[in-house]
């Protein structure tokens, strides 16, 4: 898959990172030279100019591009790059300044497909570095419906016991288990829960505390588990 | 007749209710979302350039969820 990205930034060139990681190829656009600098020392395609121009964006070969992602920190310039690549038939993601433009963005800019906040993103990772090691919160799927990574402890309840005897409660389902530190796999019924496991929860938001008493063993509020 | 433009800046993602709200202020003939750097754009046609002032420092900057406003007043 072909990625062209507008903006080599710190959010930028680490989305090309990822994106490359995986496999895919990608195209930077940027027009900053320091900036252009370090991405090509890093080993990425980027085409010099501004990614609110047609003409930069049609090198970027944005017919063959299964999407693009505006993520300067210029609200006009990625408005306008996502206008240009929906034009062009692409897929787009375009990344936004400040947390309440998100509901505007996702109404009301039909060329935007996806928009993204990444200080939400930190805060979530930031969120998890502080609570700790045995919950993760991986996303809020919905308003009311979050994914959660439990780390099994010792003191866990339900720990020694197998997965089909696990009893979670209503509105909650397990996706995924993980043996100690194997990757993540469908749940097989007769595994054994041990300390070190892991386990990826899909639950409506009333019974995050119950699924955590349940799987972590601990009480007390979770409402920092929430959306941020 | 004075025409002029009032950038508006939100700190809420209600901009229905906002361009509901300014839309219904006396003196502003429209009001748009828009993308960038400001939220809502309202053309304002008044009588006099006292009359702007007071549609956008008082009834606009009066809404609920309206950061700052910023007005252009057209000159030709």
């Amino acid at each position: 898959m072909l990625y062209v990205i507008v903006g080599a930034g710190r959010v930028g060139l680490r989305t090309a990172r990822v994106l490359r990681e995986s496999g895919h190829d990608v195209t930077l656009i940027e027009r900053d030279e320091s900036a252009i600098e370090r991405a090509r020392a890093a080993g990425f395609d980027v085409i010099a100019g501004d990614g609110a121009l047609e003409e930069t964006l049609e090198s970027a070969n944005l017919a063959e591009a299964d999407a693009l992602g505006a993520l300067t920190g210029d609200l006009n310039n990625n408005f306008v790059a996502c206008m240009i690549a929906k034009e062009h038939g692409c897929r787009t993601v375009m990344r936004i300044d400040e947390d309440y433009r998100e509901e505007i963005y996702r109404r009301y800019a039909s060329d935007v497909d996806e928009v993204i906040y990444p200080e939400r993103l930190g805060a979530i990772a930031a969120k998890n570095a502080l609570l700790g090691g045995n919950i993760r919160a991986i996303a809020d799927i919905a308003q009311h419906l979050q994914l959660v990574e439990f780390t099994i402890t010792d003191s866990a309840p339900i720990k020694g016991y197998s997965l089909s005897e696990l009893e979670l409660p209503a509105n909650t389902r397990l996706l995924a288990h993980g043996k100690g530190d194997a990757p993540l796999d469908i749940p097989d019924p007769d595994e054994t829960l041990d300390a070190g496991d892991h386990l990826v929860i899909l639950a409506d938001f009333d019974t995050l505390s119950d699924v955590r008493s349940i799987v972590v063993g601990e009480s007390g509020p979770t409402k920092a588990l929430g959306g941020v | 007749m004075v025409t002029a433009y009032v950038m508006v800046k939100a700190h809420t993602g209600d901009a229905d209710r906002l361009k509901r709200e300014i839309g219904a202020i006396d003196g502003v003939v429209d009001a748009h979302i828009v993308a960038g750097d400001v939220d809502l754009i309202a053309t304002v046609s008044v009588d006099t350039p006292a009359a702007v002032k007071d549609v956008a420092a008082t009834h606009v900057q009066d809404i609920e969820g309206v950061e700052s406003t910023q007005t252009y007043i057209a000159m030709d």
